[in-house]
């Protein structure tokens, strides 16, 4: 009996990173206007994507990230396969960088993830200007991912508490 | 050495494993884009997304009750910061708005006038279907709503939706219970509009910041849009009504005019749909509806002194009593 919790315990903790993710693409599909809608909503689940890649890849696989992407697309109504594109490109950085960044401090982290952003909102930019056929302003993506990146200490230190009190340690 | 290189090949052997994964689907997502780039309308991938909207709309319906209550408290502290500047700017719209009840009031009168000289015939009504917004993709190029109603609330594709100020975007998506706007300010938004007061027709162009530009398809010689004149729906195509009210122009450049939206989307949690549907034109015999009128209109000049005469002086008319004899015959 004891046993049978224990597997489903353990089985909470490994999806947490996954359903956080998905938690993330609900809230950013919400209509949540941060300041009376002057603040773009920060994509979540970018830094949910990142923080896991980073310390603990094995809790978020490729395939969790690729259906948190596809959700993104499917309810934004933008072009499908571009949120799961983005999402994995940022965990493709976060895996290379993983040996740079591990045991650093949480401002160094934060620089790696702004990095990533910047990278991650060239391809948005670079996609939708494809998709549309002109050349976008690149303003709306640049204040997104600002909003995004400010946002990551915060979130990182309560993903630290979670991961090492529920993903971890059941 | 042995060490470093028995440790060197194992992080390696991690790191492909983890990164098949990521490359595999990597490969999918990117031909994802690539067929959503060519051809972005595809059935199958505008299925998945009414199916998407349809199963997270009760998902949503949830989250938007709280999300809302969170924002109505912000809203009120900032709302306490800006109480005197608010106010007087609510007296100064309440005094043109007196103005404009008015105008309005001495407008229905003419038109109760031309109804009642069976000039005027009214424009189809307009039945508008009510919904709340409980999705919203606030993306930096992608912006649109979700809508609790759908095609089992009447609501079908092309429909124009409204806030209390003015056009807020048209369905692109509907499933059984939800629907998807796309706002005026998306970057794949095009609406026909008319500047008013200086016979400019255009399309209204998304172009992902707050304030979309017109595109200008028609201007004749000496036509000059300024700043402040209002920008309505053109009605052409006959997907959206005409005269819906969409914002006003803010700055003018050489080639195109920029918008300032009459809608506020950071404020609109409920929005109308209208159910316009463009009025048959094959239903009139000469194909312009306008050309049957004339017609109409001239024969009615014609005959109308004669049967006006004859039903006064005559009362069962002999014109029109052989008509049932010759058919009962």
């Amino acid at each position: 009996m004891s046993t049978r919790a224990d597997v489903l315990m353990r089985l909470a903790g490994a999806a947490t990173p996954a359903l956080l993710g998905f938690l993330g693409v609900i809230l950013l599909a919400s209509p949540l206007r941060l300041f009376g809608g002057e603040v773009p909503t920060p994509v979540f689940p970018l830094i949910i994507v990142y923080f896991w890649s980073l310390y603990s890849p094995g809790h978020l696989p490729a395939a969790s990230v690729f259906a948190m992407g596809l959700t993104h697309d499917l309810l934004s109504g933008g072009p499908i396969g571009l949120w799961p594109t983005v999402y994995l490109v940022t965990q493709q950085i976060a895996i290379s960088q993983q040996a740079y960044f591990l045991g650093r401090d949480l401002g160094v982290v934060s620089i790696g993830f702004a990095v990533a952003a910047l990278v991650v909102s060239l391809i948005v930019w670079f996609v939708m200007s494809l998709m549309t056929a002109t050349v976008l302003p690149l303003g709306g993506i640049f204040w997104q991912m600002l909003a995004t990146v400010a946002c990551f200490p915060l979130f990182a230190l309560a993903f630290g508490r979670l991961h090492r009190r529920v993903v971890i340690e059941v | 050495m042995e060490l470093l290189g028995r440790e060197t090949r194992e992080r390696f052997g991690l790191r492909s494993r983890s990164q098949a994964g990521i490359l595999i689907f990597s490969l999918v997502s990117t031909m994802m884009l690539l067929s959503s780039l060519y051809a972005a309308e595809a059935s199958v991938f505008k299925k998945a997304r009414e199916a998407a909207i349809e199963t997270a709309s009760p998902i949503l319906k949830f989250f938007a009750g709280p999300i809302g209550w969170i924002e109505d408290r912000l809203g009120a502290i900032s709302d306490y910061f800006r109480v005197l500047e608010q106010n007087e700017a609510l007296r100064e719209e309440n005094a043109a708005l007196r103005q404009w009840e008015e105008e309005a009031r001495s407008l229905r009168g003419v038109i109760a006038a031309l109804e009642e000289l069976e000039a005027y015939t009214p424009p189809p009504a307009a039945k508008p279907i009510n919904a709340f917004v409980i999705g919203e993709a606030n993306d930096a190029y992608v912006h649109s709503m979700i809508v609790n109603a759908g095609a089992n609330e009447g609501v079908s594709r092309g429909f124009a939706a409204v806030d209390e100020r003015g056009m807020v975007g048209r369905i692109v998506d509907v499933s059984p219970n939800a629907a998807r706007i796309l706002l005026l300010n998306d970057v794949q938004s095009r609406i026909p509009v008319f500047v008013e007061g200086s016979f400019v027709e255009g399309l209204l162009v998304g172009r992902s910041t707050s304030q979309p530009t017109i595109a200008i398809t028609k201007l004749a010689n000496g036509d000059k849009i300024q700043p402040g004149q209002r920008v309505i729906t053109s009605g052409a195509g006959g997907v959206l009504p005409r005269g819906l009210t969409v914002g006003a122009v803010a700055a003018v450049d050489k080639k195109e005019a920029t918008v300032e939206l009459a809608a506020d989307y950071a404020r609109s949690r409920m929005v109308r749909i209208i159910n316009y549907k463009f009025p048959d034109v094959e239903a009139t015999p000469l194909g312009a509806p306008g050309a049957a009128a004339a017609a109409a209109e001239i024969s009615a000049a014609e005959t109308a002194p004669a049967t006006a005469a004859d039903a006064a002086n005559l009362p069962a008319a002999p014109p029109a009593a052989p008509a049932p004899v010759d058919e009962g015959d």
